[in-house]
């Protein structure tokens, strides 16, 4: 039928501009990361350069536009993200694990207001959870006097850490909900049976089947602690985190440092995503594999003995690979041919930009006013505004200056 | 802990370190971290605003002049209301449903795709790459729309160089950057709940209905749509609340000359250090969001649980 042609054209085209929609604008602001001009941009192409991933560029007008490598305030916000996330984790996750397991034993009227409140978190916004963290320890750190306690009310670290937990834990508490939904009771009554105290089930029976979730909610919970921005900046007050040192170089300007911090993420995500994948598909063909000699095995006649072909299929995603590879190569011979690269360009490039920025010095200090134009002269100087403060009348109903 | 709160006695089930240990968890979290703050934000919102040292004195006391000042302006103008707090907010309100529809009008083609048509092993990939900017800071994320959409960006750029275009085009000072990169944000906690509800779906009933006659259109609204609603919920609360209350977007996006509401709440906060009328904005957020919360639940007639999964 042509119209189901049609239809699937159309669908395919809508997917490729959707992905062209989520995946464009990271490729194009990667691509600026390689650019060595100070604004992040693609079509001026000065030079190729892995300047902002080392030290940046002192600009022609004397400005430090820092790199990667040489940005402090950057390397602190990251430790600072990394002390708050280490925090957050151990935080959320017990409470989350804590909170999920009393759901199972409340009693069924309650599940629902219980579960409403635990879920309540994270429809708040999230600059409301950090104003409220930071009013209410404001306050106890007024009332605590000059002590301990105002040092830590008035932390942002831990602040932050408090604010974040707030609703992290609630994500925690989602996986643990979702992993004890498959949780088979008959377990722990089987080693209570075998006279097991319930401490002893708790740690040996339940703590252990929730080990997978534990690992995943502390995984979501740094993710999500580290990339938090809203709840942060009013939780974290003078000091600062990645996040937050982000914002502030971003509306002081755009440079292309922020490029290279962002294709350095990209690259970190992709990489665990394609690893994660590998080890996904290895354990489920491992999976497989001990199924079939399963089954092979209770057939013993050997009926379902199947003969495999060691086939060799073209995955689809070589041609993706393909179509990346020839326009990476179409774009470096570009380059090569153009001499856009190395240090001779980049030299060239600042030698032209410094020039230029002397010759409008130069023009700016050839058109300065001499004295006699400011007094009056060919500019007009006092003379067209006659003598308006003249009229000694002027500041009477004023009261006069003494 | 009696029978009435839970299906056997509490501390007999867990043993006493475990469950000295659930409780501390849960009561230090719902109480010190989720309860008292708010409260304390609500009160604070109420009084006047003083220097901490002043706290307690004869200048502090309770007041709607934060809830007045956001409705009718600073005692001082000559306007009857606050055109412009109330001007932000309305602006706020209607830009996050336009972009909750839209969220949901882009999403819902695609998460069907992969949900029903796509074999197994493309849907995979293509849910891995959905997934793989989301984990890209949201900040970084708008800053990519920021170097297309700047004045000198990428578009600008392209477009003046093939000539379709003598002058740049204002994206940022138009909030056209702003609106692409809201839209943008939040796309994936709309595809997700979405994906979920339609995958659950049996394929034999969408191909009961194309056997019975049905045009694929009224397929979906009549089956697809229905058993998806709770995912189509789920997706628009999720995409309206961190709309309404984002930050970061409109920090990068947004043009010099117009506020997001949340960036009002921030200016009352940070640049004119008065908590009070902050708390009070930020109450109003809330008031908002809790509506529109409500409002979900009664009209769609689902419950809270359904819609955070």
């Amino acid at each position: 039928m042509k119209s189901t042609y049609f239809i699937n054209f159309m669908m395919g085209m809508y997917i490729f501009i959707f992905f062209a929609y989520l995946f464009g604008p990271l490729i194009i602001m990667s691509i600026t990361a390689f650019n060595s001009a100070e604004f992040p941009s693609i079509s001026p192409w000065e030079c190729f350069s892995f300047r902002w991933f080392n030290e940046g560029k002192i600009a022609y007008d004397g400005q430090h536009l820092a790199g990667l490598l040489s940005d402090w305030r950057l390397h602190d916000g990251i430790i600072s993200s990394l002390i708050i996330g280490a925090g957050v984790v151990s935080l959320s996750v017990p409470i989350g694990m804590a909170a999920a397991i009393v759901l199972t034993q409340v009693r069924s009227q309650l599940r629902d207001i219980y579960y409403s409140i635990s879920i309540m978190p994270v429809l708040f916004p999230g600059v409301i959870i950090g104003i409220s963290t930071v009013v209410l320890w404001d306050r106890i750190a007024g009332l605590g006097g000059d002590g301990f306690i105002s040092d830590v009310g008035r932390n942002g670290i831990f602040l932050t850490i408090l604010a974040q937990t707030c609703f992290i834990s609630t994500y925690c508490f989602l996986i643990f909900v979702a992993r004890l939904q498959r949780f088979d009771q008959t377990q722990e009554e089987a080693a209570l049976d075998l006279g097991a105290t319930q401490t002893q089930v708790f740690f040996k029976i339940l703590v252990p089947y929730l080990m997978p979730a534990i690992a995943s909610a502390a995984v979501i919970a740094f993710l999500f602690s580290f990339e938090n921005y809203n709840t942060t900046v009013f939780s974290i007050l003078s000091d600062q985190t990645l996040t937050t040192v982000i914002a502030s170089k971003v509306r002081l300007g755009i440079s292309p440092a922020l490029s290279a911090l962002a294709l350095t993420i990209i690259a970190l995500t992709v990489i665990a995503a394609v690893t994660y994948e590998i080890l996904r598909r290895r354990s489920e063909k491992k999976y497989a594999q001990s199924q079939e000699i399963f089954v092979k095995e209770k057939a013993a006649s050997g009926r379902i003995n199947k003969e495999y072909k060691a086939g060799f299929k073209v995955p689809k995603g070589i041609v993706a690979i393909l179509l990346i590879l020839v326009f990476a190569t179409y774009a470096a011979t570009q380059i090569v041919k153009n001499d856009l690269y190395g240090q001779s360009c980049i030299d060239a490039a600042d030698q032209e930009k410094k020039s230029k920025f002397l010759e409008q010095l130069q023009t700016l200090e050839s058109n300065e006013l001499t004295e006699e134009e400011l007094s009056g002269g060919s500019l007009g100087g006092t003379e067209d505004y006659g003598d308006i403060f003249g009229d000694p009348s002027l500041f009477q109903d004023f009261g006069g200056f003494d | 802990m009696g029978n009435y709160l839970f299906t056997q006695p509490f501390f007999k089930k867990n043993g006493k370190a475990v469950a000295i240990y659930f409780l501390v968890a849960i009561v230090f979290w719902f109480v010190f971290l989720v309860i008292i703050p708010q409260l304390y934000m609500l009160d604070l919102s109420f009084r006047s605003n003083v220097p901490p040292l002043a706290r307690g004195g004869p200048q502090d006391y309770y007041t709607m002049e934060h809830y007045q000042h956001f409705v009718f302006g600073s005692k001082t103008s000559l306007d009857a209301f606050n055109f412009v707090d109330l001007g932000v907010f309305g602006r706020t309100i209607l830009v996050s449903i336009v972009v909750t529809i839209a969220n949901l009008l882009f999403c819902y083609p695609i998460a069907f795709y992969i949900a029903k048509i796509a074999n197994p092993s493309t849907a995979r990939l293509l849910i891995v790459s959905l997934i793989i900017p989301f984990w890209i800071n949201e900040l970084l994320r708008s800053f990519a729309l920021r170097i297309l959409f700047a004045n000198e960006g990428v578009i600008n750029n392209f477009l003046t160089g093939i000539g379709v275009i003598d002058q740049s085009i204002l994206f940022i000072t138009y909030d056209i950057g702003l609106y692409t990169g809201l839209v943008y944000a939040y796309i994936l906690l709309m595809m997700f709940p979405l994906y979920n509800a339609i995958e659950s779906l049996d394929i034999n009933q969408i191909e009961a209905a194309k056997d019975l006659g049905s045009s694929s259109l009224r397929t979906h609204w009549r089956i697809v749509i229905p058993h998806a609603k709770p995912g189509i919920v789920s997706g628009c609360t999720m995409v309206f609340m961190l709309t309404v209350g984002a930050l970061a977007t409109p920090v990068v996006l947004s043009s010099p000359n117009t506020l997001w509401f949340p960036q009002l709440i921030y200016q009352w906060f940070n640049m004119n250090d008065n908590w009070s009328r902050g708390s009070a904005y930020s109450i109003i957020l809330l008031i908002i969001s809790v509506i529109f919360v409500l409002a979900m639940m009664r009209i769609f007639k689902v419950k809270i649980g359904e819609i955070i999964k």
